[in-house]
């Protein structure tokens, strides 16, 4: 027997294998929703550390304006140059400025910024707290009396309440830069002719839902990645894996999500 | 010491899994009392201190703690990255309300003990080994807690500095008559503080007593440790 050899490997019914992973997820969300009543539970009553919320606010933040930002330009730049295209063939370039808009603010302007910081901070923080739970950090939290969940779940939901929501609007601002580049060089429509656009299209409604999506890509990102690191045990692989685990979940809820608020406010009548 | 012990150790059971890790454990410590608790590697000498901190459940038995002040000094140091050394031992004195003068005075104290106060604001990841693991003394001890678990806290540091924790020890069991438990591999640690030795082998105690007569004890299992011969019941490998 040499150690290359593979393990012993059993058949796994297609059926077995589902059964699990819905096992595996349905668990996860319970924890998902412990770790939101309990955190929720601590913001009411203003029991935040507003110093570390400062610190994982400039974490989450100042370090993703780079990569959101240059997501958002160049999201912004293909998607305007394909409606700019459009619409010049129905006759319509006047109505650049406010498509483009709608589309930032409704759906570009949340999933840029939600995705770009689901991946990276998302996938720190499953790697940070399952470090910590490894190191026997947390148990140390734990002897000394400190509930882990006010120490670090707390405070970066707090600041990922302030700081994602900044990020999606800073996402639809550099959108929009684009969008008027493109609609000036590509279409021949000047700056002021696509805010006016702009402007008539837009409705305080559109940036309730845009708040409100990016409000929701903090929670899922928050409460999964700490749900997924605060749960894992074992050794140092496990941190490559609960990484791997928060980002797949974070992703996929927040698109998920993102339909169905779309869905609800939006459906034609 | 003819009051009531301070902590009591009953009858725990403990297993990962199928496999059995503590099958029956048991022992009192008192007020200024010092239990060694020694065995092989992988006997499960950190995870009964775990049991008893509460970190863990047993699957049998119970923990009796007539005190909640407690401090555990971890095997591996168990210090918060993101926290300075400084606010590693001020987060254990978190629920004392203290002042930040109060605060500071209280953890240049124990720093000093440990010859760290140059570390006061350094973050653990800049520290050696040896340094996280005063560090981790120093926190456990900050609250002069009334039951205090030692995780080898003698390993990995140079024999004057071991000396040095290891009188500390022997001066805090007195001082703060803190019911203490010691694991350790490092002979002059239990020699030198302990009141009374338990050596575990494959979840139970197999032999109690002093240290001095731990030393000349003619118990195989005990004589082997003390000893550290391959010849012995503990182990069954041969070269
Ligand atoms: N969380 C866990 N899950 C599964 N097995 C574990 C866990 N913690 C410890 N063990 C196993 O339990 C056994 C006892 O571990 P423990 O850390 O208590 O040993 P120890 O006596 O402290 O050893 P050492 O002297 O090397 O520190 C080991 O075999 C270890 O693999
Ligand atoms: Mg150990």
């Amino acid at each position: 027997m040499t150690a290359s050899q593979p393990k012993e490997k059993r058949f796994v019914s297609p059926l077995q294998i589902a059964e699990d992973q819905m096992l595996i997820g349905l668990t996860l969300l319970g924890q998902v929703g412990y770790l939101f009543w309990r955190t929720t539970g601590y913001m009411l009553r203003l029991q935040i550390d507003w110093a570390e919320s400062t610190r994982q606010g400039y974490m989450i933040g100042v370090k993703s304006l780079v990569v959101v930002g240059i997501t958002a330009l160049f999201t912004g730049l293909a998607m305007s140059l394909q409606i700019s295209r459009e619409l010049v063939t129905f006759g319509a370039d006047t109505a650049i400025g406010g498509v483009v808009s709608l589309a930032l603010v409704r759906e570009i302007g949340p999933i840029t910024a939600g995705v770009i910081v689901a991946g990276r901070v998302g996938s720190s923080i499953a790697a940070e707290l399952t470090t910590m739970m490894i190191t026997e950090q947390i148990d140390a939290l734990k002897v000394m009396r400190v509930d882990p969940i006010k120490f670090l779940v707390v405070p970066r939901y707090t600041a990922a309440l302030i700081v994602i929501p900044t990020l999606s609007t800073y996402a639809m601002f550099l959108g929009l830069i684009a969008g008027i580049f493109i609609a000036k060089t590509a279409a021949n429509v000047p700056p002021e002719a696509f805010l006016d656009s702009v402007r008539q299209t837009i409705l305080d409604r559109d940036f309730a839902v845009h708040y409100l999506k990016s409000i929701i890509n903090a929670t899922v990102i928050i409460f999964f990645s700490c749900a997924i690191g605060l749960n894992t045990r074992g050794g140092a692989e496990d941190v490559g894996i609960a990484t791997t685990r928060a980002i797949v979940w974070t992703m996929i809820s927040i698109f998920i999500l993102n339909f169905v608020v779309t869905s609800l406010t939006y459906a034609p009548r | 010491m003819t009051a009531e012990p301070v902590l009591q150790v009953k009858n725990i059971h403990k297993a990962f899994g199928d496999r059995k890790i503590l099958e029956g454990v048991s022992f009192d410590v008192y007020a200024g009392e010092m239990l060694g608790l020694i065995g092989p590697s992988g006997c499960g000498k950190s995870t009964l201190l775990k049991i008893i901190c509460g970190l863990l459940a047993p699957d049998q038995g119970e923990v009796i703690r007539r005190s909640d002040d407690i401090g555990l000094v971890f095997q591996g140091s168990a210090l918060l990255n993101s926290l300075s050394v400084r606010n590693n031992l001020a987060l254990a004195l978190d629920g004392r309300n203290l002042t930040k003068k109060e605060e500071d005075k209280i953890i240049r104290e124990k720093l000093e003990l440990v010859e760290l106060s140059d570390f006061m604001y350094a973050s653990p990841t800049r520290l050696s080994g040896g340094q996280q693991k005063r560090t981790s003394f120093a926190r456990a001890i900050v609250n002069d807690p009334k039951i205090i678990l030692y995780d080898e806290p003698t390993t990995g540091l140079d024999p004057v500095m071991s000396t040095v924790i290891e009188d500390y020890m022997i001066v805090l069991s007195h001082q703060l008559s803190a019911a203490s438990i010691v694991v350790t591999h490092q002979f002059s640690t239990w020699t030198r503080t302990t009141n009374r030795v338990v050596l575990m082998f494959e979840g139970k105690i197999v032999w109690q007593g002093t240290p001095e007569e731990g030393v000349k004890s003619d118990n195989p299992f005990m004589q082997q440790f003390a000893t550290g011969s391959r010849e012995g019941p503990m182990l069954t490998a041969k070269i």
